[in-house]
């Protein structure tokens, strides 16, 4: 096993991508801001400063109870949120796999039925209610 | 590959059977929702059968994938008891779950809202932590072993909140859920440390890898021991073992009877499952040595588990509550088969979990079985003389009270004369004589709890208590008071099935040479070809 | 280069095996001491975090992938765990109006 520190600066070079997306993601977002704020024209009124300028005025405070649909939905983004999780480890690995070999069919197979869980899951959370908002 | 998932066979029955609940639960007619408790009985009784007769049978292609696995055959034993078990507690809340809702539904008094009704989720969990239990036994390695563990106890977390609607029960799910996940922390950490010390997931390689490093430094990694041990206290939580076992008296309190019955046997049965195949990696089946540390510490948590749950047990006047301690003392007696080992010590272990699961939750099926103005009875005195009006939960609460004390022609007793003679044919013999003193301080609150409802004089208001409408706790009740009279008569038969289900590997395959199933050298020649 | 390297790299196993020892404990001393039902959970969540890093840790001194495979299961068991803690949350505090665990004694000696 070659000593860690040598085995980052191999590796080093393969991030650069990443970091010239950083750095053009930091140009773009300064050259909006500092651009409309150096050429947009500016005019002050009472609506133009509430909080949301075009939408509902707002009521009362923020920290008022929030409909509990609001948790309902979160949890079950959770639920495909996380499955994410499990098909990116299973993408690489079966991307390696022969192509129409039964390993690959097995493989393929049990993701199905990982899947087939989460389907499972997405209509008992329908038939449950969690999309209605009546 | 296959071979491998065919072991999962009763697990995946379950799933799908969860799956089915889940799917019916939120129906709108009453009947689908009334038959859930069937469905899920029938999947217990289907998973049972499926491991009895079809996937632990022994073949040379399952004694070579059954190398990958500490205990490969313990999961006959572990399936069909939580099949056996699971399906008393099915009689036990069957129509309980959820029962105020239900009626005003099918009274008409409301409409049905799916988002409200929890009798589906109940039943789904039910099973999900039933199949968790299947599957602890068959843990290859330390995420299964992690993933089986959480998959038992997360449902039960939310069957206590759900179980009954009361300000009580919602205290007690909190309670266990924190402390829960804080006994998931800990334990994780110790599969860390164990993982860092040897380098490997799977439970025979970090065997492997442990007796290479005792081989040539002479004494076991001081990381694995602290891992080890670090993780046997986290586990302890799902026994309700000291020092995790203050919990105990407040969730079981708190939840609904038949939640109870459930939380007594299922998380502590993966508990103890999970305790063995952990063990196991210290290579004591070889040479029945355990580090000295872990002997000191399971010893010390079996005597204070033990005894701090009879002296708690003692002092109770609330019936739930002292059976919650005695579960915790019963949890002190387990750790005494723990301590004796492989061999005779986890065949007393394995048999003592069916007696203790059927008493249990036929005492809980009792207070299940019994309101008073649609409360649950509270305290032991309003059981006085329950003989008079419902003889038939008397001298059930007697016959399964005695079967958790020992009495002698009861299973539990035979259990606990196994588990002691185990403990001392092993060594152990203060600590056995420990017990016995347990033992005897116990006699005093279970023969209260045996004789008040047979003797007791009623108290004026003992008229209000009342049988509960629905029939399933009361019929588990006689079901399982008939079992624990006869099936010692079959004990001899149960303890060759518990030593069967504890082969090791390697061994299997003398037994397949012996009964004529195959040549041993046939296997022999079989098995590189099999794992290539 | 090298030296942005060696300084990255800089992290010995002990490091990371304190960095996770020090999750932990503060994990545990919140979860003892704090009395709000969410901060207690976090400490939890802390605690699980303290065992990744630990498993990451290993799983690279050991060259071995099965610790990081391990840390995607916890991230999930972790995940469903903070479901059940929300709706727990939600549920009690509707109850009670309060998020203070000392307000739950109902059930005591």
């Amino acid at each position: 096993m070659p000593p860690m520190s040598l085995m980052l600066a191999n590796q080093l070079p393969l991030y650069l991508p990443i970091v010239i997306l950083i750095v053009m993601a930091i140009i773009f977002g300064a050259v909006n801001i500092l651009g409309s704020h150096l050429l947009g024209p500016k005019r002050y009124g009472e609506e133009k400063m509430s909080t949301y300028e075009s939408g509902m005025n707002p009521i009362g405070t923020a920290r008022r109870r929030f409909n509990v649909r609001f948790y309902i939905l979160a949890m079950t983004f959770l639920v495909f949120d996380v499955e994410i999780i499990f098909l990116y480890p299973w993408a690489v690995d079966f991307a390696q796999l022969e192509p129409g070999s039964p390993e690959a069919g097995l493989f393929l197979g049990r993701i199905l039925f990982f899947l087939l869980m989460s389907v499972i899951a997405y209509v008992y959370a329908w038939k449950k209610g969690v999309f209605r908002w009546d | 590959m296959i071979d491998r998932l065919w072991f999962l066979m009763p697990e995946l029955i379950v799933l799908g059977g969860a799956v089915l609940c889940a799917i019916l639960g939120v129906s709108r007619k009453v009947g689908v929702r009334n038959l859930l408790p069937v469905f899920a009985g029938w999947t217990l009784i289907i998973a049972g059968v499926v491991a009895w007769l079809f996937v632990y049978v022994p073949s040379t292609e399952l004694a070579a994938v059954a190398t990958e696995v500490p205990l490969p055959w313990l999961g006959r034993w572990v399936v069909i008891m939580s099949a056996v078990v699971g399906l008393m507690l099915v009689f036990v809340q069957a129509g309980l779950v959820d029962r105020v809702y239900e009626a005003a539904v099918a009274a008409g008094r409301v409409a049905f809202d799916p988002l409200r009704t929890t009798r589906g989720e109940y039943w789904v969990f039910f099973l999900l932590s039933v199949g968790g239990l299947m599957l602890t036994s068959g843990a290859s390695d330390l995420v299964w072993l992690f993933l089986a563990l959480e998959l038992t106890s997360l449902p039960t977390y939310v069957m206590v909140a759900i179980g009954r609607v009361d300000r009580r029960s919602q205290e007690a799910g909190m309670k266990y859920f924190f402390l829960g996940a804080l006994a998931s922390a800990v334990f994780l950490y110790g599969f860390a440390m164990l993982y860092g010390a040897t380098g490997t997931m799977s439970l025979v390689d970090i065997r492997t890898v442990l007796a290479e490093q005792v081989a040539e430094t002479g004494s076991m990694n001081p990381l694995a021991t602290i891992g080890l041990m670090v993780a046997v206290l986290g586990i302890a939580f799902k026994l309700a073992a000291a020092p995790l076992h203050l919990y105990a008296a407040d969730v079981y309190e708190g939840a609904a009877a038949p939640v109870t019955a459930f939380l007594g046997f299922v998380p502590k049965a993966a508990g103890v499952i999970a305790l063995m195949l952990l063990l196991s990696v210290t290579g004591w089946q070889e040479d029945g040595q355990l580090p000295q540390v872990l002997v000191i510490l399971l010893w010390v948590m079996a005597v204070l588990t033990m005894t701090l749950g009879n002296i708690g047990a003692l002092l109770q006047t609330r019936i739930k509550r002292m059976l919650a301690y005695s579960s915790i003392a019963h949890s002190g007696y387990l750790l005494i088969g723990i301590l004796a080992g492989p061999g005779a010590g986890y065949t007393a272990v394995l048999i003592y979990l069916v007696a203790y699961g059927l008493s249990n939750t036929a005492t809980f099926s009792v207070l299940a079985g019994l309101r008073r103005s649609g409360q649950e009875v509270e305290f032991l005195d309003d059981l006085a003389g329950l003989r008079e009006r419902h003889p038939i939960m008397a001298w059930g609460m007697a016959i399964s009270a005695g079967s958790l004390l020992g009495f002698p022609p009861l299973l539990g007793f035979w259990a606990k004369l196994l588990l002691f003679m185990a403990g001392i044919a092993s060594g152990q013999l203060v600590l056995v004589i420990i017990a016995g003193v347990n033992s005897a301080i116990s006699a005093w609150y279970y023969l209260k709890i045996m004789a008040i409802p047979l003797v007791g004089t009623p108290k004026s208001d003992a008229a209000s208590i009342e049988r509960v409408d629905v029939p399933g706790a009361r019929f588990a009740l006689v079901l399982i008071s008939g079992a624990l009279l006869v099936m010692p008569v079959a004990l001899s038969d149960m303890i060759a099935d518990a030593e069967a289900a504890l082969r090791e590997p390697d061994k299997m395959q003398t037994v397949d040479e012996d009964s004529g199933h195959a040549g041993g050298s046939a296997i022999k020649q079989e098995q590189p070809s099999l794992q290539s | 280069m090298t030296m942005v390297a060696t300084a990255m790299a800089g992290g010995s196993l002990a490091q990371y095996l304190i960095i996770s020892g020090v999750l932990m404990s503060i994990g545990l001393a919140g979860f003892l001491t704090r009395r709000n039902l969410i901060v207690m959970f976090l400490c939890t969540e802390l605690m699980f975090q303290g065992v990744v890093i630990a498993m990451v840790a290993f799983s690279r001194w050991h060259w071995e992938v099965s610790g990081q495979v391990f840390v995607i299961f916890i991230l999930t068991v972790a995940a469903a765990e903070a479901a059940l803690a929300l709706a727990l949350v939600v549920l009690l505090y509707r109850r009670r109006d309060t998020l203070d665990a000392e307000a739950w004694t109902e059930l005591r000696e």
